[in-house]
């Protein structure tokens, strides 16, 4: 989740950047203490590095790639009793663990829990983004700026002030109570005791309101 | 030098021909007779469709090495260390563990059914190289007779965690003896086998005799 853009916020900072970077940034800085003021703008400064740290270019320099490679190709070979896919062990423990929750009556609590891990970051850098840039920044920070979300939804169709991925839980809950009948939980639990609590905590924290469509394809909005 | 005659031409090519024949099942891998010749047909990651998601989450991820390299596992371990921390602030740790091995008993039976007939390694294969919870999990998995062992997927971004984000209090001890080794014992348990747990960086399991 966002807590990406803390670390590759701190580490931009320390890490050399080319002359021509440096001008883009220098002139990207300009222009918001222009419009914001210098003291106002400050804080702002963090989103601009922690989005120029993101996706960072050093894939060709990975030395762990064959072991995701094979991982993936084990993966996506594993086609009985469905079609596997690269989230399976993602969906199927978030499934399990909401699974309990529910059964716990604490869903509320944890959707919170998981709003309180993360909200540090959101007030401090996307709250402040979305003052500055815009309430799309919002989805941003919440959907493709992060592995929470890139390692879970297949993929992620971006619009402004909308977002829109397939649903990752229904064809596997689906699959797991054809297989072994021991999840209580229905795909409506899934949406209203996670799904929304959370992006609407999120929501809360960086001061945006938003309206979510679920279905076999999901949508997210920001009103 | 003797002549070659026709018949000889005719004996030798025939001879040259069921060589070559024979030699070919070798050659791909002596599978049966026929079925080498569907391989590609018949391979269930060729024949996949959706591929190309899963690539370009994998570059993402790996296209994200500041301040610490991300790996394929990144978010389905910190969603394990997440809600492990939220139940041991409530003290509902064991539960959870229960939990977990009570929804895959139809699964841990049916390892159970292999074990009868195949030994005891099934137990391991089963909770490990054979499920994608695992080897989703696990960057890569050592497997030998009677043993496996991987690197912890835990310690490493419980570290990062702390460090970035700060809402953290649990240690790697507790997701060893509260989380990974309480659940590895309940599989084996349903399975129906001992196993003995040595945590560490890199993390062993070994059926007991």
């Amino acid at each position: 989740m966002a807590e990406h853009i803390m670390e590759k916020t701190a580490c931009t900072e320390t890490t050399p950047a080319t002359s021509e970077h440096q001008a883009g940034r220098r002139e990207f800085a300009r222009k918001i203490i222009t419009a914001a003021g210098i003291l106002s703008a400050l804080p702002l400064l963090a989103v601009p590095r922690a989005a120029e740290a993101w996706m960072d270019g050093n894939f060709h320099e990975r030395e762990d790639l064959a072991d995701a490679f094979k991982v993936l190709v084990k993966t996506y070979s594993d086609t009985v009793p469905y079609p596997h896919k690269f989230n399976d062990a993602l969906v199927k423990a978030q499934l399990s663990d909401i699974d309990f929750i529910v059964g716990k009556g604490l869903h509320k609590e944890f959707a919170q829990h998981y709003v309180d891990t993360l909200g540090v970051l959101i007030n401090k850098y996307i709250k402040s983004g979305v003052e500055s840039f815009g309430k799309d920044i919002f989805l941003w920070g919440i959907f493709e700026r992060t592995s929470c979300s890139y390692q879970l939804y297949e993929y992620i169709t971006i619009a402004d002030g909308k977002r829109s991925f397939p649903c990752p839980f229904k064809p596997i809950l689906d699959q797991v109570q054809k297989g072994m009948g021991t999840y209580r939980i229905t795909w409506d639990d899934v949406h209203t005791k996670w799904c929304g609590l959370m992006w609407n905590g999120f929501a809360e924290v960086a001061g945006v309101q938003i309206k979510i469509e679920p279905g076999e394809t999901c949508t997210v909005r920001v009103i | 030098m003797s002549r070659l005659t026709r018949r000889d031409f005719g004996k030798n090519g025939l001879m040259l021909s069921c060589l070559t024949a024979l030699g070919l099942p070798r050659g791909a891998h002596a599978a049966p007779a026929g079925n080498f010749l569907d391989k590609v047909k018949n391979d269930p990651f060729l024949n996949r469709d959706d591929i190309e998601h899963a690539i370009k989450s994998y570059y993402q991820t790996y296209n994200c090495t500041t301040p610490y390299h991300h790996k394929f596992n990144e978010t389905i371990t910190k969603w394990h260390l997440r809600s492990l921390q939220f139940c041991i602030d409530r003290k509902i740790e064991k539960d959870h563990v229960d939990h977990y091995v009570a929804i895959m008993v139809p699964i841990l039976k049916r390892v159970k059914s292999r074990v009868e007939t195949k030994g005891p390694d099934a137990a391991l294969h089963g909770m490990f190289e054979g499920t994608t919870c695992s080897y989703q999990l696990f960057e890569r998995i050592e497997v030998k007779p009677g043993e496996r062992s991987f690197p912890c997927p835990y310690n490493y971004l419980l570290q990062q965690c702390k460090k970035y984000l700060g809402t953290f209090t649990i240690n790697w001890e507790d997701v060893c003896s509260k989380w990974c080794i309480p659940v590895w014992n309940g599989f084996a348990k349903e399975i129906g086998v001992s196993i003995s747990v040595a945590p560490g960086e890199t993390c062993s399991v070994k059926l007991k005799a």
